[in-house]
């Protein structure tokens, strides 16, 4: 009887990180259909796994890695690395089935090259993962300078299909929930992934290798399986997710650039961590992966709703909520460990020497435990408290940022124009091309709208003046990240100035330009006209 | 070639391991030697030195502050992954306490705080200075305190800060990017006594580091604990007070290097600043012959060297021409050949060359 | 009957030796088919050596090993699991995480149209288990059983996936209670049944006599006999063990006489009632200035968890103690130190040596330890020490300078010695001090013991060795199964502590 009930606690015990994730995703979902009236469109559900496509590809292959007691770091570089050579291939005709195999390929090489380094030199997995992140990114760079945007029809069509949700809409009007081929690709990709995991040998030797502080490992190979080779394979896995979702995020954004994604191997990491899955490897379920991915769009989604919190509070919470799982992982293990050791106690040969240090493991570790649940308490405070309950009228999902109109910006210049000056995103989700004349002439265009407006010539002159002070026309130009955050601005600049021509992009929160550049686009904002109100 | 071998005693590492970043960095300045021209050229302008080997050595300088603390992180054994958001952080606490009025202004985002007086600041700078560093610390003191008394892995404790921290640093701004007019906060990342001033810094921060690891117990008891952590336990060394000393003694690095980093860009972009400089002060102490995962025996010089490794090769292809972007192709080339030569194979292999070089030379 | 024609496994002149000792010096070792035979030695004797030979994980230097009638060259502990030989360490080398169906079949799962059959699986794990008579739950995780249940399914793998026909047990009574140990053995006995050849290595020898047919006794790197268990009286079966060794050593036994005369009154250090909940049985203890006492028993009856409570590396859960008459509160490896008490500790490796730190750095690291970080021991103070104590207890190394790890075994026991000796404190305690170490060594170590004790020091000395405890202690403490059972004189008679030792019947 007593074993029963303690078979039972135990058998719940291996699910209870995945229950955790399900139920935190739930619950904050439902929290955010009340305070939110415009998340209780259907859609708005669904928005979360069209925005995240090749995040849950990115999971599932780093997931495995991580189950088997290794990291990827290189997953967003490779990712990257597919963009822009696809975008590269696709430029250059050829055809887009082809591109994609050769891509695939490319991935399922780099993780094998890292997979040998790992499994054969002995490299720790953090370095040969970073050194391949840098090597790919590095080689985007060298394919690439500049953004190439991909014009393939079969590309477009991949990016814009709706599929429409059976049931939730209706098929003669077209209208109704739907999600994109790339939602159905990586969820076939999640499906695969979990038979892998449980149904081949392949993935149950990657459960055997992991965890128990790199004993597993050592068992596995005692009991004869071929650890080595798995690792490398496991890796090569990790490198095929990672060009699939290179093809996916290309699709997704219609170009290939060595900045795309920067980040993003940190949000996978946080994604399998609170999809439950132990980052010392041999636990969890790549289905947690899943709900991992919709936490952390459902947590964007919901400060984005919000209006009130900066986005910056995303990561904040991603962090504190990793915090959270690591807490409750490492809890659950002393408490297994505790168990069996109160199993022995007073038999005789125990070895207690661990007795006294084990007692204040636990002692310590509930500190910690403490810690993060007042950090947690705090965090939720201030988001909750900082629901305004006026502030209802959300927005949709995040603002896809347009891409630069460079060929029309070079065409404008070429017209005449001294400065073309793009403005993409904010919060109204804008797409702003200014045209600046010599003779002071200032036309803007955001694709519905056409605005005009005449200035002094001197002021041009003025403006170009103090755009040269400002040390603009040195040697420096500045190529910079292009990061989606919700409410940001990217910008692009070309400035025409005694025949030569500079150009130069940026955006809020991320950019490596110097403050003078600042000072520029301010001045630059009080000589520009407005939009009329409800230009969107 | 022994009274090299004991000039370059120093530190804990053994000899050999201190070669690798001096003939790398040998190398790296005999290539500039040849393929460009003036890269040696040093110039004399308004009582500053400029040329390409003072870029290197200022432009190093957060680089080689982080790999400084690093250091004494990896040799316990673990890591810290957070050195850049703690960087962004420091960053954002010396700005705002510069500059605060642009505290309740409803600014969004792009809109920078414009104002031009290059002597004001609303707390003395001294004050912003210390307050920064001491925020810097605390964070350290938060992934010592997860490492130590919460067992976590170090690699998964740091991440967190590193993932929640860049969030933390733009709250503290506001998500604005402050720029900084204030020369005497500006002169720590932009001054010159003949030299950068960020350059005295960094020595006075490694004669610091070094007084406090070698002429101290710290040093001994750090390498204890990564080489052996029940060794030092019976030993009575308290090994959860050294790995608070060493995560709390980075974080300070990291904050010395977010002010530097800030105030040589003069504006707090959190986004941006420190952004993967933590793999390269990883990279730095890998380099200079401490081992990660394991630690143990640690060089502060070899670390400071791997740093200026770096910068060198990253000043070098700028001046070679190489595009900005590729360096980091550049970097992940010197990683791999970084490992290859620190892997056990490579390190049987030159064991057993030695052992047949020493033979023949005993034999003759 | 056994004998080399239908023995299993014949090992011969299996002679191996590490830098510093000679492990296995010419060792015997056959095992026949359907027996259980018990493997015995206290710490040191060879017997991990001999089991590491024959499961693969070393190599000897000569000797040959046949398995039924080949000879073979073991070369890796797959190997020896493919030729039948499976071993079931204490740790059983399983995977946790998995349930105790994929741990049984992993490697060898059944499939189904290529992917991993999991209804078979779990139906072949249950009627495997069966076969041991164990009903469990085959879904669970392995690591949510005890570690009874876990050996039992490192046992069962290793019969199935490995076909065992050599079955080595290594300790594997040491976490389990009566009930699981009984078990077990009903187990071996039936796999003793149907002709499996079982290694038992255990030092409980009660379970010796339990369970064994035979016992094989290693002492010294060198087989002292085989005998049939049934026939072995206990006394003699401890005799062999601790047995005597030769004796050029009577200056010390003299020296001792002497030295008992300078035994202070006062108490140094006395412990009332203290004990470890699980660990050690509550008990009481006094030292005085100038006096060794040792500790005598058997390995696992507590010598070294009372050493480590003693020192402050666990906690007492009953009683109290005081130093110098002032109660103790500060129970922590540096409070000790601060109180003048050291402990030399049983695993060198592990608790003892910083390998790569060098000869100076290891002899000097307590000393500065009690200094705190601030308050540092200059370069030639360092020097200074590190000679002083090279020379004072003969430390053969090149320099000061050289890693510890590249010392002998003996070398590197000194230079924990020498760590200890230099925090100058008033109670030593030293747990199996000569462990693995040369003769003279050995000497120069009990000598040192006793001049210590002339300085007015107290010693706890603990050692497999009885003669060596004979030898050096004014008196003798006996511990038996995690108590201390009994306290005697220092010229006890050699046969009465063996009595006391063993315990039991004789």
């Amino acid at each position: 009887m007593m074993q029963t009930l303690g078979l039972r606690l135990a058998n719940n015990r291996k699910f209870l990180p995945l229950g955790a994730t399900v139920a935190l995703f739930a619950i904050a979902f439902l929290a955010g259909t009340i305070f939110f009236p415009g998340m209780r469109d259907g859609q708005s559900f669904f928005n979360l796994f069209i925005t995240t496509p090749f995040l849950l590809i990115l999971v599932v292959g780093e997931g495995l890695v991580i189950i088997s007691g290794g990291i990827d770091l290189s997953v967003s570089g490779v990712l990257a690395l597919t963009t822009v050579a696809s975008a590269a291939l696709l430029r250059d005709g050829w055809d887009p089935w082809v591109v994609i195999g050769l891509m695939l390929g490319m991935g399922v090489l780099f993780g094998a090259v890292m997979g040998l380094f790992i499994a054969y030199l002995r490299v720790q997995p953090f370095i040969a993962t970073l050194a391949g992140m840098w090597l790919a990114r590095g080689l985007c760079y060298i394919i690439s300078d500049s953004e190439i945007r991909i014009y393939n029809p079969l590309y477009r069509t991949l990016s814009g299909t709706r599929i429409l949700i059976p049931g939730l809409a209706d098929p003669v009007t077209k209208k109704g929930d739907y999600v994109t081929i790339l939602v159905v690709v990586a969820l076939v990709v999640l499906a695969v992934g979990m038979y892998i995991a449980h149904f081949t040998k392949f993935g149950r030797t990657i459960y055997a290798m992991g965890g128990n502080n790199g004993l597993n490992e050592q068992s596995a190979r005692l009991m004869g399986l071929r650890v080595d080779r798995t690792k490398v394979q496991v890796y090569m896995l990790s490198g095929f997710c990672s060009a699939l979702a290179g093809i996916a995020y290309s699709i997704y954004v219609g170009s290939g650039h060595g900045t795309h994604a920067t980040g993003m191997e940190l949000t996978t990491i946080a994604a399998v961590v609170i999809g439950g899955m132990a980052l010392t490897g041999g636990e969890g379920y790549l289905l947690g992966g899943l709900f991992g991915v919709l936490i952390t769009a459902l947590i964007q989604s919901l400060i984005q709703f919000n209006g009130q919190l900066s986005s910056w509070w995303t990561s904040i919470v991603i962090g504190a909520l990793m915090l959270v799982f690591i807490g409750v992982q490492s809890l659950l293990a002393t408490m297994n460990a505790r168990q069996l050791a109160a199993g022995r106690l007073g038999s005789p040969g125990a070895r207690s020497a661990t007795a006294g240090p084990r007692r204040s493991l636990l002692r310590d570790r509930r500190v910690l435990i403490g810690a993060a649940a007042v950090v947690v308490i705090l965090v939720v405070a201030q988001v909750v408290g900082a629901q305004n309950p006026s502030g209802a009228s959300g927005g949709a999902a995040a603002c896809t940022l347009k891409p630069f109109r460079q060929d029309h910006a070079a065409e404008l210049i070429k017209g005449g124009a001294v400065i073309a000056y793009e403005r993409n995103g904010g919060s109204g989700c804008v797409d702003e091309l200014y045209a600046i004349y010599p003779d002071g002439r200032i036309v803007g265009d955001n694709g519905a709208q056409t605005v005009k407006k005449q200035a002094l010539p001197a002021d041009v002159d003025a403006l170009l003046g103090s755009i040269n002070d400002l040390g603009w026309f040195t040697d420096n130009m500045y190529s910079t990240t292009e990061i989606q955050c919700g409410q940001c601005f990217t910008y692009y600049t070309a400035v025409s100035y005694k025949g030569v021509l500079k150009t130069v992009k940026a955006v809020d929160g991320g950019t490596a330009a110097p403050a003078n550049y600042w000072l520029m686009t301010g001045r630059l904002s009080t000589i520009l006209p407005a939009f009329g109100a409800g230009a969107q | 070639m022994s009274t090299l071998r004991s000039v370059i005693r120093v530190g804990g590492v053994r000899d050999s391991r201190l070669m690798v970043p001096i003939v790398a960095l040998a190398a790296i300045l005999l290539i500039d030697l040849i393929v460009v021209p003036g890269f040696f050229n040093l110039e004399m302008k308004d009582g500053h030195l400029y040329g390409s080997l003072v870029d290197i050595l200022r432009n190093s300088a957060p680089t080689v502050v982080l790999a400084i603390g690093m250091t004494l992180v990896i040799a316990t054994g673990g890591v810290d992954l957070s050195v850049g958001a703690i960087m962004a952080i420091a960053a954002s606490v010396a700005c705002i306490l510069i500059d605060p009025r642009i505290i309740g202004l409803n600014l969004q985002g792009n809109i920078t705080a414009v104002v031009g007086d290059p002597t004001y600041s609303f707390a003395p700078i001294p004050v912003v200075i210390v307050a920064s560093l001491v925020v810097a610390v605390a964070c350290g003191l938060w992934n010592g305190v997860l490492v130590s008394f919460g067992r976590i892995q170090p690699m998964v404790a740091t991440l967190i800060l590193m993932i929640a921290g860049r969030g933390i640093a733009q709250l503290i701004t506001n998500s604005i990017k402050i720029i900084i007019f204030n020369d005497a906060f500006a002169y720590i990342g932009n001054g010159f006594i003949i030299l950068p001033f960020s350059l005295f810094i960094v020595v006075a921060l490694f004669a610091g580091a070094w007084l406090l690891t070698r002429r101290t117990a710290i040093g001994l008891f750090v390498e204890s604990v990564g080489i052996s952590f029940r060794a030092s336990l019976y030993a009575g060394i308290n090994e959860k007070r050294i790995k608070l000393f060493a995560y709390s003694f980075c974080g300070f690095c990291a904050g010395v290097a977010g002010l530097i980093a800030v105030s040589s860009i003069r504006t707090s972009d959190a986004n941006q600043i420190g952004l993967y400089t933590e793999l390269d002060a990883i990279l730095a102490v890998v380099i200079g012959g401490t081992l990660l995962g394991t630690g143990g025996r640690f060089s502060l010089l070899g670390s400071v060297l791997g740093g200026l490794v770096i910068q060198a090769t990253q000043t070098s292809m700028y001046a070679i021409g190489v595009a900005a972007s590729a360096i980091t192709a550049v970097k992940a080339v010197m990683v791999i050949i970084v490992i290859i030569l620190y892997s056990r194979q490579v390190q049987d292999l030159g064991g057993r060359l030695v052992a047949r070089l020493g033979r023949k030379q005993a034999a003759t | 009957m056994t004998g080399p024609a239908t023995d299993i496994v014949v090992m011969e002149n299996i002679d191996k030796s590490f830098p510093g000792v000679h492990a296995l010096k010419q060792v015997n070792f056959s095992l026949a088919r359907g027996e259980i035979h018990a493997l015995v030695g206290e710490n040191g004797a060879g017997k991990s050596t001999l089991i590491r030979v024959l499961t693969g994980v070393e190599r000897p230097e000569s000797g040959t090993i046949r398995l039924d009638g080949v000879e073979v060259t073991i070369r890796s502990p797959l190997h020896a699991q493919s030729l039948g030989i499976s071993t079931v360490y204490q740790e059983v080398n399983l995977c946790p995480n998995l349930t105790v169906a994929e741990n049984l079949l992993i490697g060898r799962q059944p499939m189904k149209r290529r992917h991993v059959d999991w209804k078979t699986m779990n139906r072949q794990a249950r009627e495997i288990l069966q076969g041991l008579d164990i009903a469990i739950d085959v879904t669970q995780p392995l690591g949510s059983y005890s570690i009874a249940i876990q050996q039992m399914a490192a046992i069962a793998r290793a019969l199935v996936i490995s076909s065992a026909k050599v079955l080595v047990l290594d300790e594997p009574t040491s976490s389990l209670t009566g009930h699981e140990t009984d078990q077990l053995f009903r187990v071996m006995r039936k796999l003793r049944g149907e002709g499996i050849a079982i290694v038992f290595i255990t030092h409980f020898l009660d379970q010796v006599y339990e369970v064994s047919d035979r016992v094989t006794v290693l002492r010294n790197g060198s087989v002292v006999g085989v005998y049939e268990t049934a026939g072995l009286p206990r006394l003699t079966l401890i005799t062999l063990m601790l047995g005597r060794s030769l004796t050029e050593l009577d200056d010390i036994n003299r020296h001792r006489i002497e030295s008992s005369q300078h035994i202070g009154t006062e108490s140094l250090l006395e412990a009332e009632g203290v004990g470890v909940f699980g660990s050690i049985a509550p008990f009481d203890l006094v030292l005085h200035a100038g006096e060794v006492v040792g500790f005598a028993g058997l390995l696992g009856s507590g010598r070294t968890e009372m050493a480590q409570l003693l020192f402050g590396i666990d906690q007492p859960t009953t009683g109290s103690m005081t130093m110098d008459g002032a109660p103790i509160r500060k129970f922590s490896p540096i409070g000790s130190i601060e109180r003048g008490v050291a402990l030399c500790p049983e695993d060198r490796k592990a608790e003892g040596i910083v390998a790569d730190l060098t000869v100076r750095e290891n002899i000097i690291m307590a000393m500065q330890a009690s200094r705190g970080w601030f308050r540092h021991l200059s370069t030639s103070d360092q020097y200074a020490i590190a000679e002083r104590y090279i020379k004072l207890l003969n430390i053969a190394t090149p320099s000061a300078d050289q890693p510890v790890k590249n010392l002998s075994g003996g070398n590197q026991q000194k230079v924990i010695l020498a760590r200890w000796l230099a925090t100058n404190p008033r109670l030593l305690i030293l747990d199996e001090p000569t462990r693995g170490i040369d003769v003279g060594t050995k000497a120069d170590i009990q000598k040192l013991v006793l001049s210590l004790a002339e300085e007015g020091k107290s010693c706890i000395f603990i050692s497999s060795e009885l003669e060596e405890v004979l030898r050096t202690s004014h008196r003798i403490v006996v511990m038996r199964d995690r108590a201390k059972v009994s306290e005697f004189a220092g010229d006890v008679d050699e046969q009465e502590l063996m009595q006391a030792i063993a315990g039991g019947e004789s």
